[in-house]
């Protein structure tokens, strides 16, 4: 996007003036591949190019919003115009677009090719017969906001997501993948590392028993927990929620430590600059078993001003408060003896998707297998199933041992809230709650 | 570049497969909340391209012509497995000039009263947003297909929280609205929605008859939809019972649009007569795929996707339909679902559903009190063979696709 700021700061002019007052132009070059694997083939490829471009002005409780396509000097003219009428405000003069012409963006996904031809070794090796797509992505997003210095920030995704079959010691079965991670040589290193292990032969799975159980949530998976329990409550236009009404309160162990940090450019949801042109600042979502902050963007800033989580799924919907990724930080417990504390419950690697009510703090989180834990050593396998309570006593019956080792989780990609698709990530230790709902799943 | 570039250079490509669409659109949106009022316009333009070069299928999608100049090549690079191309339509449709979009009316003062009133008090609204549209889309293609149509929405999503001491719950409903604003039925829904499972009552029966209300009706069809989609149904389908006699279920967008996403005319399909599996929806895929026509039902839920095969407008209907309040009054023993409050899970290969809900308790025909959540499960085959009845108060619910459905009379159950 070879944009003239200060032109496009002239033209913002006639908003600015009073304190806390926002107004920006954000656009967006988006490149994307998707190809729709079946058993070794690609059946289907799907190339995307998009640009766009808004115009954002608010004002107290008010705020006019225009979006339109293309991320040109005439896009940036027509969406600033388009506020300019909306808000009463003298219209921009029409002319054409001058100076250099905007910068043409390299061709398609530059690894697309290449990424396909290693997925395509490592699906023969481990997965031959599948259904899964995969999606590259890079997006480059550019802001530009009255008072405020331009930022420009760029990120390249890797998202697989599917379906497979597998041996089971009782004959083939389906199972679920999903696999988000910026792009790099090392992501698909993991990704081979992960899709082995997912495929390796398991134990018929009986159901999981309905009632409570004490469980372990184990190879980062808890970061699907915490993003739903503490990310969304935390999130600065959320509503109230359990967690609001005790701020900074003691609601789990000393030694619980969340934070959501959108810094980690190695976990999904990572960025340096929001969609507002904030850096991000880690934010302490549990610090010392106390509630702490919220995940702001500028319109909910408090006095320290955002915390850099102005996200927003594209250039046609304006910014919301969102988190990014959530970080748990590790103990120091080994898995064999977090095994041998839990005695008898059940011990869950992967989550499917989750969701939380804001209001009652009531979550459930859907998993595609367990293992069955009896007297601190692995038994049956157990089918899919889902986790279910509520948020306060949730964070209560975190016990005090943590998991030593902090893994990323890489089946957290896309968050959907208010129709808005975004990119998070997070990681964190073995853990273990006390008391969980569970009941088997279709 | 323009539309007849493109059409060229596709034409260099591969000179009788292809097929170009040109979608833009125009929405006006107004975000309203206690804390925030946001008006918001929308321009947006779409170009796709779907073709057949080195026998294999390609798509590329950009947000415009020279965007998509650059795609088609390097979606030409990767490689793709081999595949037959459709028989493409030929046909041709104009379209009339255009006008401009209002903007929706601010019913959120409105609505907060309908809401206060419905829920006695006990529930406000948090949000909503209201969405009024226009979009043109234009499908070309090798064959000389050149159509044209336009299509209009007014849909939103409404928020509402209710609370009592210690409890909470928080409610999100999507709507559309065919006519015009529906405020009292909205107000209804997210009260009754919010409010109920905020009882102290469990499920008082383990199986009984089951009322659905057209929402939750809906979301049983919606979910059931790919029985009318696949080349092979599941094992358990008896194509002469599939439903009960009293159901009849098809699909037809002729009101909403001429055309599907891929050109072919919309029309009528009768999928579920008298409760026999009688029809099946086509795209141009599938129909090749099944040496039969495509039925219209290649949608394009947008432009950066190809078209897909898909429901339309799909919908129960009753050559006999029962009013809703002789329904009730043949309920000895039931429940009334009048909410989902967990996305509604079917499994149609191994013939199981499950359904959250919350509702009310019916005795003898008469309402004796909410019910704050309920699950019926079982198995799809007999659920939709039990359904005794349909009422005359045909609804709509975006899916997404639109799904159509009267307050449902199912005779038996099993609750927990």
């Amino acid at each position: 996007m070879n944009w003239d700021d200060d032109s496009i700061l002239r033209w913002l002019e006639p908003f600015g003036g009073r304190e806390g007052d926002l107004v920006e132009v954000f656009g967006e070059a988006l490149t994307e591949t998707c190809l729709e694997w079946r058993d070794g083939e690609i059946r289907e490829a799907r190339v995307r190019r998009e640009q766009g471009t808004s115009a954002r002005w608010r004002r107290g409780r008010s705020e006019q919003f225009a979006s339109v396509a293309g991320a040109d000097e005439a896009a940036v003219r027509e969406a600033v115009r388009a506020l300019r009428a909306s808000a009463g405000r003298e219209p921009l003069p029409i002319r054409s677009a001058r100076g250099a012409p905007a910068a043409e963006t390299e061709v398609g996904f530059p690894a697309a090719e290449r990424t396909a031809r290693r997925l395509a070794a490592i699906l023969a090796r481990h997965a031959p017969r599948h259904v899964f797509t995969l999606r590259l992505r890079q997006t480059e997003r550019r802001v530009v906001a009255a008072g405020r210095p331009a930022s420009t920030a760029t990120r390249r995704l890797l998202s697989l997501e599917g379906r497979f079959t597998a041996a089971s010691r009782a004959g083939d079965e389906q199972r679920l993948f999903a696999f988000h991670a910026p792009m790099s040589d090392e992501a698909l290193e993991e990704l081979k590392t992960a899709l082995a292990d997912a495929a390796a032969p398991r134990d018929r799975a009986v159901p999981v028993p309905a009632g409570e159980a004490d469980a372990i949530l184990a190879g980062g998976c808890a970061a699907v927990l915490f993003h739903e329990i503490l990310g969304h409550p935390l999130e600065a236009d959320a509503g109230v929620s359990p967690l609001r009404a005790l701020p900074e309160a003691r609601v789990a162990v000393a030694d619980l430590e969340v934070i959501d940090d959108a810094r980690r450019l190695d976990l999904f949801g990572g960025y340096e600059r929001d969609d507002e042109g904030t850096a991000p600042r880690p934010v302490k979502l549990v610090a010392s078993g106390l509630v702490g902050s919220q995940l702001t963007d500028r319109a909910h800033a408090a006095a320290a001003g955002s915390t850099g989580h102005g996200r927003r799924s594209g250039p046609a919907e304006p910014p919301l408060p969102r988190g990014a990724n959530v970080v748990v930080s590790g103990g120091a417990t080994d898995p064999e003896e977090m095994l041998r504390r839990l005695g008898n419950g059940i011990w869950i690697d992967e989550f499917l998707g989750g969701s939380v009510e804001i209001a009652s703090g009531s979550f459930r989180l859907r998993f595609p297998r367990a293992r069955r834990v009896r007297r601190g050593r692995f038994a049956d396998e157990l089918g899919p199933g889902v986790l279910a309570g509520e948020l306060l006593p949730t964070l209560e019956a975190v016990e005090p041992a943590l998991g030593r080792e902090v893994r990323a989780y890489r089946g957290l990609g896309w968050c959907a809230r208010a129709g808005q698709v975004v990119p998070v990530g997070g990681a964190a230790p073995d853990l273990m709650i006390r008391r969980l709902g569970v009941r088997p799943e279709l | 570049m323009t539309g007849d570039d493109l059409g060229a250079l596709l034409s260099r490509r591969c000179p009788e497969q292809w097929e170009l669409y040109r979608k833009t659109a125009e929405t006006r949106e107004i975000d309203a909340t206690p804390e925030l009022e946001r008006a918001a316009w929308r321009r947006e333009e779409g170009w796709a391209a779907r073709w057949w070069e080195g026998g294999a299928p390609r798509f590329a999608a950009a947000s415009d012509a020279d965007g998509l100049a650059l795609a088609l090549p390097e979606a030409a690079r990767l490689p793709v497995a081999a595949d037959e191309p459709p028989a493409w339509p030929v046909k041709k449709a104009t379209l009339a000039g255009a006008a401009s979009v209002e903007a929706p009316p601010a019913l959120f003062e409105e609505l907060l009263r309908a809401v206060a009133a419905a829920s006695r008090g006990e529930a406000v609204l948090a949000g909503l947003t209201l969405r009024r549209g226009r979009a043109e889309e234009r499908i070309v293609n090798a064959a000389g297909l050149d159509v044209a149509q336009e299509h209009h929405v007014f849909d939103g999503v409404a928020r509402c929280v209710a609370r009592r001491p210690g409890r909470a719950r928080e409610v999100r409903v999507p709507f559309r609205w065919d006519s015009g604003p529906e405020t009292e039925t909205l107000a209804r829904r997210l009260a009754d929605a919010a409010t109920l499972p905020l009882s102290d009552r469990p499920t008082p029966f383990s199986s009984g008859q089951w009322l659905l209300d057209p929402a939750v009706g809906a979301a049983l069809l919606a979910a059931i939809a790919p029985l009318f989609l696949d080349a092979r149904p599941p094992r358990w389908v008896v194509r002469e019972k599939l439903a009960g006699p009293a159901v009849s279920i098809a699909d037809d967008a002729s009101r909403d649009a001429a055309f599907d996403g891929e050109g072919v005319a919309s029309r009528r399909m009768l999928l579920v007569e008298h409760g026999a599996l009688s029809g099946r929806l086509h795209d141009l895929s599938s129909a090749r795929r099944a040496g039969a026509t495509s039925t219209g039902h290649g949608v394009r839920p947008s432009f950066r996707l190809p078209p897909q095969l898909g429901p339309r407008r799909l919908f129960f209907e009753s050559g006999s339909p029962t009013p809703s309040a002789a329904l009730l009054s043949g309920v000895t023993k039931g429940l009334f679902a009048s909410a989902l409050t967990a996305p509604l899970r079917v499994d149609l290969q191994a013939d199981r559903y499950e359904a959250e809900f919350t509702g009310v308790s019916i005795v003898g025909g008469r309402a004796q009190g909410p019910v704050a959540g309920a699950r019926a499960r079982g198995r799809v085959s007999e659920l939709l063979r039990r359904i005794a009845a349909l009422s005359t108060d045909l609804q709509f619910f975006p899916a997404p696709f639109l799904a159509g459905s009267p307050t449902v009379y199912v005779e038996r159950a099993s609750f927990d």
